[in-house]
C-alpha cells in the first residue's frame, strides 16, 4: 500500500518535473500553427526542422517585411529580429561559462586545499568570511560591479562575466571544496609529504585524484550558473559582440512578433550542453552533490 | 641511518598551546626508541617534528650534524608508518609502495626490484594488484609498511603503528617489527600508548606527560627504577600499588599503621618524613621468605595463567597479580610475603622517587 503511494507520488513529481521540457522538446519539432492550437499536441503531427534551419540560416538571411511576407521558414513567419544572434550568443555563453569553470578550478582548487589542511592564522576566519559573501543578493551588488566593470573599461566584454562571475561563484566552489577535503584524512597528507611530495604535488597527485565527485560538483555548480546568468549580463552587455544566451532569448519574446516554436527550439539547444555535461559526470554527481553535507 | 637531537625544543600552536616544551633527547643511529606516554603527552608531535610534518618553535633538531628545522617534509629522508595506514585509497599496492620512490626519482627497474623485493619480505606479493579497499586491517599494515621500508630511509617513524590491529595480530605483528628493525639497520622512532609494546620492542624508552620528558631509559630503567609515580603507574599490569606512610627513625624502614617494611636502600632524609610506597603487582609471593604484609581479601579474579587479589592491608585497597595455585576466598586473612628488594619510595607531593634520581 505504502509502495504504491510511493509510486504513484513520484509518478506525479516526475510529470511535474518534466512536463515543460517534454513540452518545450516536441514543441520545437512544430510549425507555428501547430504550436498554437488548441488542445495542444503533446506529438507533433507534422514534426518540421524549421526551426532549427532558422537557427542556422539566421546568419545569411535577413529578416525583413518582405521576407516575412514572403513566408520563408528561414526568415519568415514569426521569426524574430535578432534571431541571427543567438548562435554566437551561444558561443559567447560556452566562452565565458568554460573560462569560469576553468579559473575556478585554478583558484578553488588550491584555496580549498589550503583551508581544509594547513594550519595558518586567520584560516577558519576566511572559510566564514567567503561563506558570508554568499548570503549577499546578486541586485545588491550589482551597482558596485557596474561602476567596477566601467571603470576598467570592460563593459559589453565578456572579460566583465568572467570577473563578475567569478566573484559569485568562487567562494561556493572553495565551499564544496573545503568541506570535502576536510572529509579526507589528515593523514593521507602526511603520508604523500613524508613519501616526498611537496604541497602542490600532495594537491595534485593525492588529493585531487580523490575529489573527483566534488571537482565534478564544482564543474557542473559554476558551468550552470554562467551559462544561465541573467541580471548581470542583462547590465554589463551591449551588443551582440558581448551577449550572452539568456539575453538573446529573452530578446525573443521582446520582439513585435513572439514565435513559440522558435523560442522553444533555441530553448533546446540552451539546454544541450548542460544535459551533455551530466551525462558525462553522471556517475560523480549525487556523490558530489552530497559532498560536505555531513561535514562543514 | 642517522642520530637524531633534540636541543631545547619547543612547539607551541598559533592558538597557545604548548605541545612540547624544551624537549631534549638524543636518538642513536640505529636505535629502537619507544615514546610512550597517555594521549596528548606531545609524543606524536614529537613525531612529526621529525618528519617536518609541524614545524619547531623553539630549539633546534638536528639529523647528524644538520640543522633541520626549516627542511621541509618531502626533502627528509624519513618514512613514517600511521594508526590509520594512510594509504592512497586510489592506487594500487603496488602503486602505493611505489609512490615515494616515484616522487623521488628512481629508475623504473629499481622501483620494480624494491617494490617487489619488499613485498617478498612481507609476505603481500599477491596483493600488489588490488586496491586498499580490498584489504584486511592486517594486509593493510603490511603494505604500509612495505611503503615505508622500500626507501630505505634514514630514519623510520611509527605513529601507534599497531592500534587498530585485534590483539593476536598485534602480537605478531610486533616481533615482525623487532625484526624489521634487524633487518634494516637503521633508526626506529615509535609511539604508542602502549606500555607492553614499548617493553617489548625499545632500546630506549622515553615516558612523555603534558609535553615534558618524565624519564629515558631502557625497559629495565623505566620499570625498576622509575624516577617518578607517573612512570611507575604507566607501566605495569595490574598497576603498582601505593601505600602512604612515613619513614622509619633510622630511614631503613617504611611504617604504615601496623605495617612496617624494609626499604631496598636506606634513605638519607628525616625519620617520620611522610613518603608514599610503591609495590608492584606481582612484587608479592606467596611461597617466598620476605617480611610479611597482612590484610584481608576482598576479590579474587582469575586471569588463566595468574589471578589478581584485591587486598585491603591498613585501610587501603591494594592489587597484586600471584599464582593460580594460591588458594585463597574473599573475606579470608592473608599475609603476603613482600619482595622488598623491589619496593619504590617516592615523595607523596611532588611524585618524584626517592630512590633514584
Amino acid at each position: 500500500m505504502r509502495r504504491i503511494f510511493l509510486f504513484f507520488a513520484s509518478v506525479i513529481f516526475l510529470v511535474y518535473v518534466l512536463a515543460p521540457v517534454a513540452w518545450l522538446l516536441s514543441s520545437s519539432f512544430q510549425g507555428e500553427a501547430e504550436i498554437t492550437s488548441r488542445p495542444p499536441h503533446w506529438i507533433p503531427q507534422q514534426p518540421t526542422l524549421e526551426n532549427f534551419e532558422a537557427i542556422f540560416q539566421a546568419r545569411e538571411k535577413k529578416v525583413t517585411y518582405e521576407t516575412r511576407r514572403a513566408g520563408d521558414p528561414a526568415t519568415g513567419g514569426y521569426i524574430p529580429s535578432t534571431a541571427r544572434d543567438l548562435l554566437p550568443s551561444m558561443w559567447n555563453s560556452l566562452v565565458v561559462a568554460v573560462s569560469v569553470v576553468l579559473l575556478n578550478l585554478l583558484v578553488g582548487v588550491p584555496a580549498a586545499y589550503a583551508m581544509a589542511k594547513i594550519r595558518f592564522i586567520g584560516r577558519s576566519t576566511s572559510i566564514y568570511f567567503m561563506l558570508t559573501t554568499r548570503v549577499i543578493p546578486d541586485i545588491a551588488l550589482v551597482v558596485p560591479f557596474f561602476l567596477f566593470i566601467r571603470t576598467f573599461g570592460l563593459l559589453d566584454h565578456l572579460g566583465s562575466l568572467v570577473i563578475t562571475y567569478l566573484a559569485i561563484t568562487v567562494p561556493f566552489s572553495i565551499f564544496i571544496l573545503v568541506s570535502y577535503f576536510e572529509s579526507l584524512p589528515d593523514e593521507l597528507d602526511k603520508a604523500a609529504r613524508v613519501d616526498g611530495c611537496s604541497r602542490l604535488q600532495t594537491l595534485t597527485r593525492v588529493y585531487v585524484p580523490l575529489a573527483m565527485p566534488a571537482l565534478v560538483a564544482v564543474v557542473l555548480f559554476t558551468f550552470l550558473s554562467s551559462w544561465n546568468e541573467f541580471l548581470l549580463a542583462l547590465m554589463f552587455t551591449q551588443t551582440p559582440a558581448s551577449q550572452t544566451m539568456p539575453i538573446v532569448v529573452a530578446s525573443f519574446a521582446s520582439d513585435f512578433t513572439i514565435s513559440f516554436a522558435f523560442i522553444n527550439a533555441a530553448g533546446v539547444l540552451a539546454v544541450i550542453p548542460p544535459v551533455l555535461m551530466a551525462v558525462i559526470f553522471e556517475r560523480y554527481i549525487v556523490s558530489g552533490l552530497t559532498a560536505g553535507a555531513v561535514k562543514g | 641511518m642517522a642520530t637524531i637531537r633534540f636541543e631545547s625544543v619547543g612547539k607551541t600552536y598559533p592558538n597557545g598551546f604548548a605541545a612540547l616544551e624544551n624537549l631534549s633527547l638524543e636518538i642513536a643511529d640505529r636505535e629502537f626508541v619507544v615514546l610512550l606516554g597517555p594521549s596528548g603527552c606531545g609524543k606524536s608531535t614529537t613525531l612529526n617534528l621529525i618528519a617536518g610534518l609541524e614545524d619547531v618553535t623553539a630549539g633546534s633538531l638536528y639529523f647528524d650534524a644538520t640543522l633541520m628545522n626549516v627542511v621541509p617534509a618531502h626533502k627528509r629522508d624519513v618514512a613514517m608508518v600511521f594508526q590509520s595506514y594512510a594509504l592512497y585509497p586510489h592506487k594500487s599496492v603496488y602503486e602505493n609502495i611505489a609512490f615515494g620512490l616515484r616522487m623521488r626519482g628512481f629508475e623504473k627497474n629499481e622501483i620494480e626490484k624494491r617494490v617487489r623485493g619488499a613485498a617478498r619480505s612481507l609476505e603481500i606479493e599477491p596483493l600488489l594488484e588490488r586496491r586498499p579497499h580490498q584489504l584486511s586491517g592486517g594486509q593493510r599494515q603490511r603494505v604500509a609498511l612495505g611503503r615505508a621500508l622500500v626507501r630505505q630511509p634514514q630514519a623510520f617513524l611509527m605513529d601507534e603503528p599497531l592500534s587498530n590491529l585485534d590483539a593476536a595480530l598485534r602480537i605478531a605483528m610486533r616481533a615482525e617489527i623487532k625484526k624489521l628493525h634487524h633487518t634494516m639497520r637503521t633508526t626506529f622512532v615509535y609511539v604508542t600508548h602502549d606500555q607492553a609494546e614499548a617493553l617489548t620492542l625499545a632500546d630506549r624508552i622515553v615516558v612523555m606527560k603534558e609535553g615534558v620528558i618524565q624519564q629515558i631509559g631502557t625497559p629495565e630503567e623505566i620499570y625498576d627504577r622509575p624516577k617518578n609515580t607517573f612512570v611507575a603507574s604507566f607501566l605495569g599490569n595490574p598497576p603498582i600499588n601505593y601505600l602512604e606512610g612515613t619513614l622509619s627513625q633510622d630511614g631503613r624502614r617504611f611504617v604504615r599503621g601496623a605495617i612496617s617494611l624494609p626499604l631496598p636502600i636506606a634513605l638519607p632524609v628525616q625519620a617520620g618524613r611522610p613518603v608514599r610506597l610503591g609495590i608492584r603487582a606481582e612484587d608479592v609471593d606467596p611461597k617466598g621468605t620476605g617480611e610479611q604484609l597482612g590484610g584481608r581479601i576482598t576479590s579474587v579474579l582469575p586471569v588463566g595463567s595468574d589471578q589478581f587479589l584485591g587486598v585491603e592491608v591498613e585501610g587501603a585497597a591494594l592489587f597484586f597479580r600471584v599464582g593460580r595455585e594460591v588458594r585463597v576466598h574473599e573475606g579470608e586473612n592473608i599475609s603476603l610475603p613482600v619482595n622488598a628488594n623491589r619496593l619504590q619510595v617516592f615523595d607523596p607531593a611532588s611524585g618524584a622517587s626517592l630512590l633514584w634520581q
